[in-house]
C-alpha cells in the first residue's frame, strides 16, 4: 500500500466526522422536535404529570435542545452513547452492539450465499444468451424472490422443523443449526438479482477487444471465460458486494421477528416506535458510519485488483 | 457453444452443491462453539429432540428430560428495580426475584413472606411487622428491618422517581412528604429492632397489606444498590425463589432457583424465558417450548378436544375487564339515554357464542369475579335492543346524531374483531355507524389523559386484589387514571368511606354500592372478563391457574 493510499484511506476517513456531526444534529433536533416522547411511552399508565416530570430531569430532557446536544456530544467523544430509556440499565452501545453483531452474522453468511451463487448463475445465463437457458436459470430464481417472506418462512418452518424436524426454532446462538434456514432465506431471494446484474456485467465484457483478441491467440474457452471474460466482469460487482455490507449490520427485520433472532432489525423497530432517542441516534451514527467504511473499501479493493483505478492524491 | 454450456452447467451444479454443502458443514460442525455458553444439559437434550422425526411424544421428553422451564416471556418494559417497575411484563419477573414483608399466594391472599406475622394496633394505623430470622440475600447476607427501613426510604427517595411510590405506599406517613421533597426521610417507617419494622398508616386501611405485596415495597439489598447504583440491577441481590442469571433485552431472561428460599426451594433449576418472539405456536409444536398459546384459529379445535394439542389446553382467566369508555363530556354522549343504549345493544353473550366460541367471560359487571368483593348481583345494563332503540328516540340526537369515533390502542390487547362484531350491533340496533380508529398505545394514553375522545376501548388488570384498584382508581374523581373525568359525587363518597372503612365485609357492600351507581351512569360498558389460551406441555406439573401475577413458578414441575 502506497503512501498516497495510506492519505487517501485518512483522508475519507477524516471526511466522515463531519459527515456524522452533520447527521447527528439533524437527527438528535428532529427526535426532540418530533411528537413521540420516550417518557411517556416509558411510564404507560403510570404516567402522571409529576413522575414524568421527574424522570424528565432525570434525562436532562428538560434542559434547551442545545444544552442537551452539547452535553450528548461531550458523552459521545468520551465513548458514552447514552442510555436507552425502554432498557434504562442498559447503555445504547450495550443494547446495540451485541444485536448488530448477530445481525451482521447472519447477514454476512447470507451474503456469502447469496454471491457465490448469483455470480456463477450470472456467468453462465450470459453465456447461454440466446438459448431459452438464459430466462429460464434467471426465472427460476427470480420465483424464489417473488415469495415474501412471510410465506416463505411458515412454510420453510413447517417443512424442516416440524416435518422433517432437521431443525429446532428456538434461537439458541448463531452457530447452530437452528440458523441455517433463516440464514438460506435471506440469502436465497438475492441470488435473482445479483445474478442479473452479473450477466450484464459479463455481456458487456464478452464484446470486449480483448476477449476476441484471447480467442483469437487461440486460448481454450475456459481459460477465456475464467481469466479473461469472468474475471473482468467480477469488477463492477465489487460495488455491489461493497455496498450491501452496511446494509446487512441493519438487519432483516422480518426474518429476524419469525425466528426469533435477537437482531437489530428488530431492535430498530421498538427504538423508533418507543422512541428511543439514544438508541436511535446510535443506530444512526453507525450505519451510516459503516456505509462511509464500506465506500472506502470499495474504492481500496478497486486500486489493488485493477491498475486501470487509480487514487489520485487529489480525489477526495 | 450447446458443447460448451453443458461443460458450464455440469461445472455450475458441482460448484452449487459445493457451495451450499462446504457453508452447511462449517455452520453444524462450529455449532458447538455456541456464544451464549450457560446452558448446558437440557441444550443438548432439547437438541436431541430436534433430530428426531417423527411422534411429538417421544421428542417431547426432549424439553421433559431436563429440569428448565422453557416458557414465552414479555420483554420488560421498566428496568428489574422494585420501586421502577410499572408493567405486567417487568412485575412477572420481579415477583420471582425479590420479596417483601408479604406476598400474594396462589389463591391471592395476603401471606407471610419475610415479616412471620404482624401485629395491627388498636386505632388500626400502626402495623408491626416482626420478620424471620432465616431470611437471606441472594449471596447469603441476612436481611433485617434496617434492609426494609432503607427499601421504603429509597423507593420515596424524590431522586429515585419511582413512578408507583404515592399510589401504593402513599398510606404510610412521611412517603408524600419525602416523595414531595418536604422532609429528609420517612417518619411512619421504624426499624424498632433487627427484627421489627414498624410502620404507620395516616388511616386505617383494609388493603394495605395488599398494596404491600406490589414489587415498590419489595426489599432490595443496600449494599449493592450503594455500590453500583447504577448497575445493580443486572444481577439484583433479591430474596426471591429465584436468582436471575442472565438478561438480554429483547433475547432472553434466564433465571436459576435460589436453594435457600425461606418458603420452599423452587423445584424448577431453571426458567428460560424466551423474549426474541419467533414463531411461538410452531416452537410449542415442535417441543422447544414448555408453554405456548393457542392460535386464534385453533381456538375452537383445540376446545372442543379435536386437537392434538386439546389435551394442553390451559385457560388461564385474567383479573381484568375489557371496557368500552363513553366520553360524558363529549356529544352525544353528554345524554345519558345515548349511553344507556349503547350499552344495551352489546350482546356479548351472541359475540362469545359464535366469534370467541365460548371461551371468553362475558362481563356482567366492573370487577372481574376473582376480585375479592366481586357480587353477582351488581350488574350493568343487559342486552335489550328495544330498550336502546326506544332510548335513542328519546334521546337530545335522535334525529342528529354525530359521527361517532372508537379509539383503541395498538397494541392493548383489543381484538378489532370483536370491536367490529360491537360496532356492528351499534349500526344495526341503534343505526348508529361507529368509526373503529387505532392509534398507537402512547398517543392513545395520551388522548385518554387529554380527554380528547368520543368512545374508546380500554381493559384494566389487577396490581393487587381489591376492588379500591379498580374502582378507586379509575373512577374516583380525583384519581390520576380517571381519564373519563367521571365524577358523580356519591361515588366520590362511597369510595372514600371505603377507603377508611376496616370492617371487610362493611367496605365490600360500599364498593358494590359504588360499582352499581357507576355502572347505572353507563360512562364505562365492561364487555369480557378475559381469558387467556395457554398450551401447557403435560410433563409440566402444578402449572398454577393464577389470575395475576404473582410468584408462581417455584411451585412447577417437570415430570417426564
Amino acid at each position: 500500500m502506497g503512501p498516497g493510499l495510506t492519505g487517501y484511506i485518512i483522508r475519507r476517513l477524516l471526511w466522515a466526522i463531519p459527515v456524522l456531526f452533520i447527521l447527528s444534529v439533524v437527527v438528535f433536533w428532529m427526535l426532540r422536535l418530533a411528537p413521540g416522547d420516550p417518557i411517556e411511552s416509558r411510564l404507560g399508565k403510570a404516567y402522571t404529570p409529576e413522575a414524568a416530570a421527574r424522570l424528565r430531569e432525570k434525562y436532562g430532557y428538560t434542559q434547551p435542545i442545545p444544552v442537551q446536544y452539547v452535553k450528548y456530544i461531550k458523552n459521545l467523544l468520551q465513548g458514552d452513547l447514552g442510555v436507552s430509556t425502554r432498557h434504562p440499565d442498559f447503555t445504547a452501545a450495550e443494547i446495540i452492539l451485541p444485536k448488530m453483531w448477530v445481525s451482521t452474522q447472519i447477514g454476512f453468511f447470507a451474503l456469502l450465499i447469496t454471491f457465490a451463487l448469483g455470480i456463477p448463475v450470472g456467468v453462465y445465463a450470459a453465456l447461454a444468451r440466446g438459448t431459452f437457458v438464459d430466462p429460464m436459470v434467471i426465472s427460476s430464481w427470480l420465483l424464489l424472490d417473488a415469495i415474501p417472506a412471510f410465506v416463505l418462512v411458515p412454510m420453510a418452518q413447517w417443512l424442516f422443523a416440524l416435518k422433517l424436524g432437521w431443525v429446532g426454532l428456538r434461537y439458541e446462538g448463531v452457530y447452530t443449526m437452528n440458523m441455517v434456514v433463516p440464514v438460506l432465506i435471506l440469502a436465497l431471494p438475492g441470488v435473482a438479482g445479483v445474478a442479473r446484474l452479473m450477466r450484464a456485467s459479463v455481456i458487456g465484457v464478452m464484446g470486449e477487444d480483448f476477449v476476441r483478441t484471447a480467442r483469437a491467440k487461440g486460448l481454450r474457452e475456459r481459460t477465456v471465460v475464467v481469466t479473461h471474460i469472468t474475471r473482468n466482469a467480477l469488477l463492477p460487482m465489487i460495488t455491489v458486494i461493497g455496498l450491501s455490507l452496511p446494509g446487512i449490520a441493519a438487519g432483516a427485520l422480518f426474518v429476524e421477528q419469525l425466528f426469533g433472532i435477537p437482531g437489530i432489525g428488530r431492535e430498530s423497530l421498538e427504538a423508533v416506535t418507543a422512541p428511543d432517542f439514544d438508541v436511535i441516534l446510535a443506530l444512526v451514527l453507525f450505519s451510516s458510519f459503516l456505509f462511509v467504511m464500506a465506500n472506502v473499501l470499495v474504492d481500496v479493493v478497486y486500486a489493488f485488483i485493477d491498475p486501470r483505478v487509480r487514487i489520485s492524491s487529489g480525489r477526495g | 457453444m450447446s458443447n460448451r454450456t453443458l461443460t458450464l452447467m455440469m461445472g455450475f451444479v458441482a460448484f452449487l452443491i459445493l457451495v451450499v454443502g462446504v457453508i452447511l458443514i462449517v455452520v453444524v460442525a462450529s455449532g458447538g462453539g455456541d456464544d451464549n455458553g450457560g446452558t448446558t444439559q437440557a441444550d443438548s437434550s432439547s437438541g436431541s429432540a430436534k433430530t428426531k422425526t417423527t411422534a411429538s411424544s417421544s421428542s417431547a421428553s426432549g424439553i421433559c428430560a431436563g429440569n428448565t422451564l422453557y416458557v414465552p416471556g414479555n420483554d420488560p418494559n421498566s428496568l428489574l428495580d422494585p420501586i421502577q417497575v410499572v408493567d405486567v411484563g417487568t412485575s412477572e419477573y420481579v415477583v420471582e426475584i425479590f420479596g417483601g414483608l408479604v406476598t400474594l399466594g396462589l389463591d391471592l391472599k395476603v401471606q407471610p413472606d419475610i415479616a412471620k406475622r404482624w401485629d395491627v394496633a388498636q386505632d388500626g394505623t400502626t402495623y408491626t411487622f416482626h420478620l424471620r430470622d432465616d431470611v437471606v440475600f441472594h449471596n447469603g447476607k441476612r436481611v433485617t428491618a434496617r434492609d426494609f427501613k432503607y427499601s421504603l426510604e429509597r423507593a420515596a427517595d424524590p431522586t429515585n422517581a419511582s413512578p408507583t411510590v404515592k399510589a401504593y405506599l402513599g398510606d404510610v406517613v412521611g412517603i408524600r412528604d419525602r416523595f414531595d421533597g418536604k422532609a429528609a426521610s420517612v417518619s411512619g417507617v421504624k426499624d424498632v429492632d433487627d427484627r421489627t419494622l414498624q410502620l404507620t398508616l395516616i388511616d386505617p386501611s383494609d388493603f394495605f397489606l395488599a398494596e404491600l405485596t406490589y414489587p415498590v415495597a419489595f426489599v432490595v439489598d443496600k449494599d449493592q444498590v450503594e455500590k453500583d447504583p447504577r448497575n445493580w440491577t443486572r444481577k439484583p441481590n433479591g430474596t426471591g425463589p429465584f436468582k436471575l442469571a442472565e438478561f438480554s433485552p429483547t433475547e432472553k431472561i434466564r433465571l436459576v432457583k435460589n436453594d435457600r428460599y425461606h418458603l420452599g426451594a423452587p423445584k424448577l433449576d431453571e426458567i428460560d424465558f424466551q423474549l426474541s418472539g419467533g414463531s411461538i405456536v410452531t416452537q410449542y409444536q415442535n417441543n422447544e417450548l414448555h408453554v405456548g398459546f393457542v392460535p386464534g384459529v385453533d381456538l375452537e379445535a383445540v376446545k372442543s378436544g379435536s386437537s392434538p394439542v386439546s389435551k394442553d389446553y390451559h385457560p388461564q382467566p385474567n383479573m381484568a375487564t375489557l371496557y368500552i369508555n363513553l366520553n360524558p363530556k363529549k356529544p352525544p354522549f353528554d345524554d345519558p339515554k345515548v349511553r344507556q343504549a349503547f350499552a344495551m345493544s352489546i350482546d356479548r353473550e351472541n359475540i362469545n357464542t359464535v366469534l370467541l366460541y365460548g371461551t371468553q367471560r362475558v362481563a356482567t359487571s366492573f370487577l372481574p369475579p376473582e376480585m375479592p368483593g366481586h357480587s353477582d348481583n351488581v350488574t350493568g345494563y343487559s342486552y335489550d335492543p328495544d330498550r336502546a332503540k326506544q332510548l335513542i328516540k328519546e334521546s337530545k340526537y335522535a334525529t342528529n346524531m354525530p359521527r361517532v369515533v372508537l379509539n383503541y390502542g395498538g397494541s392493548a390487547g383489543n381484538d378489532p374483531q370483536l370491536l367490529q362484531a360491537i360496532q356492528k350491533g351499534w349500526q344495526d340496533i341503534l343505526g348508529v355507524q361507529v368509526d373503529l380508529q387505532a392509534i398507537d398505545t402512547t398517543a392513545f394514553l395520551r388522548e385518554q389523559r387529554k380527554g380528547n375522545f368520543q368512545m374508546l376501548s380500554d381493559g384494566w388488570s389487577a396490581d393487587y386484589p381489591d376492588p379500591e384498584d379498580f374502582l378507586g382508581k379509575l373512577f374516583a374523581s380525583d384519581s390520576t387514571l380517571n381519564y373519563t373525568g367521571y365524577k358523580n359525587d356519591d361515588v366520590d363518597a362511597l369510595l372514600q368511606q371505603a377507603r377508611r372503612e376496616t370492617d371487610r365485609t362493611t367496605r365490600f357492600t360500599l364498593y358494590n354500592q359504588a360499582e352499581k351507581k357507576i355502572l347505572d351512569d353507563a360512562v364505562v360498558i365492561p364487555t369480557f372478563w378475559p381469558v387467556d389460551h395457554l398450551l401447557v406441555k403435560p410433563c409440566v406439573k402444578n402449572f398454577p391457574t393464577v389470575s395475576m401475577t404473582v410468584p408462581k413458578y417455584r411451585y412447577v414441575e417437570i415430570k417426564p
